[in-house]
């Protein structure tokens, strides 16, 4: 963060104690508590968001702490006592739709948000609303796949959040009222926002929707008080053409026609300008390294490839970059030229993991689509070791054709958007799956200036069966310890705790807790619509909560709800 | 006059909506100052398209209700040729973008008219696995009620869905590729049974 930078935010501070100290606010019972002895407990300073990860009272990151584990610290709710949980309170949110926040709870308050991006602040504890803010929204959204919105970011006295008209909103955390927001992209063009932001140093960092629209993907970090713009890093440089990778990244063959190609780009050149590439969920931070870690979503357009020729990069693949000035420091492609959309989007996980030799390292771990784990060294992003399949995978990889060919993993893949999380003391990783066998459709068309470009299209067998699965793997061997099968395909997200629990649910509407160690079922409640939300943990007054949204999804089409649901221990 | 001329010029069969609107003129909406620019436009829109927001005949599409910016850019792209129809090209010439956007704003803002349209059961069973297996709810959400640049389908008049998704496989519609590649992969039976299953919504 900058000088200036942390002087207004201690301004911020001091100003509210002050004002609270001479006794001229009172606070009325529905606004956030304001400043204490101890400072104002709604600011969100650099040093509990470096923390978060021991944090057992707060939920500061979508994905629990800058490292993405989502295993959370407390243990009060634990594998002998979780049969006894129940909900504590419900809180309707004014829309019924597709639901994918990740809570963020800051000492006792609790931001969540919605399709078509409204935020609430809750009285974490209770239920109760303390504010409620709706966007405006402008009339040109493009979004595939739901006018979902993952969460806010809490930095200082603001709470951010990236909006479906691609902006940028900053909140003022105690009111809800807006401070100023960005225009981050043309949603004309194809860009629209539905991730969490990320705040680290004074910087708020967001990607971009657009995979299927023919953007140019990239990753922005804007200054958190002012917005002003301070890097871009766009994902696909203007050489995007790669090394001419045959084989995936684990050594299957690809079956690309590189002589094809090398023509293709002779006659249309680099395609780099509409090759996609989008970034939609939170990149881990490695505050040590000063960088930042993100996977990077499918080349556009999704199947056809004759008009990209090239390994379209960075798509497909994991990137770092340097936290403070955006610039490239290394990546690793997992499928070059996809025409299957099996690319990378769940979001990717710093931990210490096992190398080739045995050593311990500063690993990385990310889900793919493909059903495999990748686990990465952090100093130059290389591939130490992929696990078992978690999914079926038949036919990789037959060429898409006009008249449709199978093959498996269907394009929502083996792992969706839905974060995964870890227990480091078990040594794994866990991801929800699906199994939704489809069939691959390509027909070459030029991009038609911002409407659906998927070269394309991709077809659910309906006569097939399709499930999900819940996944615990070794991270340092690959080998998959357990797996519980579903009855639907799984989507949303997981999280561990102290505890030895995984919390994770499902589009019929089930959440369940799992013993991480074994897989077994102990506790499930029916919230009534699909609980496809990263679920989220926090303490109130000596209590240990699990909360988590049951709204829906619009991808896979599960039950529609607007309920955010937390869970306690009787008392 | 041109509207009339253009809509008796249509070629499609058509059946009548039950309750058909007919475009008396002493039901014509007294339409607010910001529309003085279009109104004619907007009365040669009313022609085909109903004074009450229920087309004349159903193979023309309920545009009252629809989503602004769907009916901006479909204003455009027959403008531009990219959508092709010999009513609606003479009916888009002359108009600037302002005017387009100004059409497209009267008829979002106006109430979506039901049609009454009951459907066989068992098409629409049919219609609901097809669009399920081709993931239709994806981007026109799980109501097909659409959003911004994606058309509304719940409750479209079933003549024009069948119609439109009919000129996507055929590529006499060709101002949305990735439509025309999804709908190449059904069948004629299905498209007649997903237009039924969306018209009855």
């Amino acid at each position: 963060m900058s000088k200036s930078a942390w002087k207004k935010m201690l301004t911020g501070v001091f100003a509210i104690a002050g004002f609270l100290a001479v006794g001229a606010f009172t606070a009325a019972a529905q606004e956030v508590q304001g400043g204490t002895l101890y400072g104002n407990m709604q600011t969100v300073t650099q040093d509990m968001l470096n923390r978060a990860a021991g944090d057992g009272n707060n939920f500061l990151h979508t994905n629990g702490n800058y490292e993405q584990t989502r295993y959370y610290p407390a243990r009060q709710i634990n594998v002998d006592n979780v049969k006894n949980l129940r909900p504590a309170w419900i809180f309707q949110t004014e829309i019924v739709e597709s639901q994918e926040t990740t809570p963020i709870v800051v000492n006792g308050i609790m931001y969540i948000t919605t399709s078509f991006n409204h935020v609430y602040a809750l009285n974490a504890k209770t239920g109760a609303q303390i504010w409620h803010y709706k966007h405006k929204m402008g009339p040109i959204t493009t979004y595939c796949c739901g006018p979902n919105n993952r969460g806010v970011a809490a930095y200082g006295d603001k709470v951010y959040m990236g909006t479906l008209d691609a902006k940028l909103v900053a909140l003022d955390a105690k009111t809800g009222k807006l401070v100023w927001e960005k225009q981050i992209a043309d949603p004309e063009l194809g860009y629209s926002e539905t991730m969490a932001p990320s705040a680290v140093n004074g910087k708020i960092l967001i990607g971009t929707n657009g995979g299927e629209y023919g953007i140019r993907g990239f990753v922005k970090a804007y200054d958190w008080a002012t917005g002003d713009l301070l890097w871009t890093f766009n994902t696909i440089p203007e050489n995007s053409v790669g090394v001419w990778a045959e084989n995936d990244a684990t050594g299957r063959n690809m079956k690309r026609d590189i002589a094809a190609e090398k023509a293709a780009l002779k006659k249309l050149g680099d395609p780099y300008k509409t090759l996609g590439g989008g970034v939609w969920q939170n990149p881990a931070v490695d505050l040590e390294r000063k960088r930042v870690y993100f996977v990077v979503g499918n080349p556009s357009p999704d199947l056809d490839g004759s008009i990209r020729p090239g390994d379209n990069l960075y798509t497909d693949s994991l990137v770092a970059v340097d936290l403070d000035t955006g610039k490239y420091v290394c990546h690793f492609q997992y499928i070059a030229h996809d025409v299957w959309d099996l690319d990378a989007v769940s979001p990717p996980i710093l931990t210490q993991v096992r190398d080739a030799n045995g050593n311990m390292v500063d690993g990385l771990l990310h889900g793919g689509k493909t059903g495999h784990v990748y686990i990465h060294n952090r100093d130059d992003c290389s591939l130490i070791r992929f696990s078992e399949a978690m999914v079926p995978q038949e036919d990789m990889w037959v060429l898409p054709t006009k008249d449709g060919q199978r093959m498996l993993p269907g394009a929502n893949g083996g792992v969706e958007w839905s974060p995964m999380t870890v227990d480091e003391n078990l040594g794994l990783a866990y991801a929800i799956n699906l199994h939704q066998p489809m069939t691959y459709h390509v027909e070459s068309s030029p991009y038609p200036e911002g409407k659906l470009w998927l070269g394309g299209a991709f077809k659910v067998i309906p006569t097939e069966e399709q499930w999900g699965n819940i996944t615990a793997v070794d991270y340092n061997t690959g080998k998959i310890r357990w797996k519980v099968k579903t009855p639907q395909p799984m989507i949303g997200g997981i999280m561990a705790t102290a505890g030895g629990l995984v919390f994770t649910g499902e589009g019929n509407g089930l959440f369940k807790a799992y013993d991480s160690a074994t897989g077994n079922v102990l506790w499930s409640f029916q919230a009534g619509a699909g609980v496809n939300a990263p679920p989220a943990s926090y303490t109130v007054d000596g209590k240990q909560y699990i909360v988590v949204g049951a709204g829906g999804n619009v991808q896979l089409n599960y039950k529609r709800g607007n309920n955010i649901i937390a869970f306690a221990l009787p008392d | 006059m041109l509207a009339v001329v253009a809509c008796a010029g249509w070629s499609a069969p058509v059946h009548a909506v039950e309750n058909p609107v007919n475009p008396d003129e002493s039901e014509r909406p007294i339409l607010p100052e910001e529309y003085a620019s279009v109104s004619t436009e907007l009365s040669g829109c009313f022609e085909c398209h109903g004074v009450s927001g229920r087309p004349i005949e159903p193979a023309f599409p309920i545009l009252s209700g629809q989503h602004f910016y769907y009916l901006y850019v479909q204003l455009k792209d027959f403008k531009a040729a990219r959508r092709t129809s010999e009513i609606m090209q003479p009916m888009v010439d002359e108009l600037s973008r302002d005017q387009m956007k100004l059409i497209a704003k009267y008829f979002s803002e106006q109430e979506w008219p039901g049609t009454g349209f009951k459907g066989d059961p068992a098409l629409i069973a049919k219609g609901e696995t097809a669009t399920g297996a081709g993931q239709c709810v994806q981007c026109h959400r799980g109501a097909y009620d659409g959003d911004s640049r994606v058309p509304r389908l719940a409750g479209q008049t079933r003549e024009y869905l069948f119609n439109t998704l009919s000129d996507f496989k055929h590529k006499a519609r060709m101002n949305s590729p990735s439509k025309s590649s999804l709908m190449d992969s059904f069948d004629e039976a299905d498209l007649e049974a997903m237009a039924e299953f969306l018209a009855d919504l």
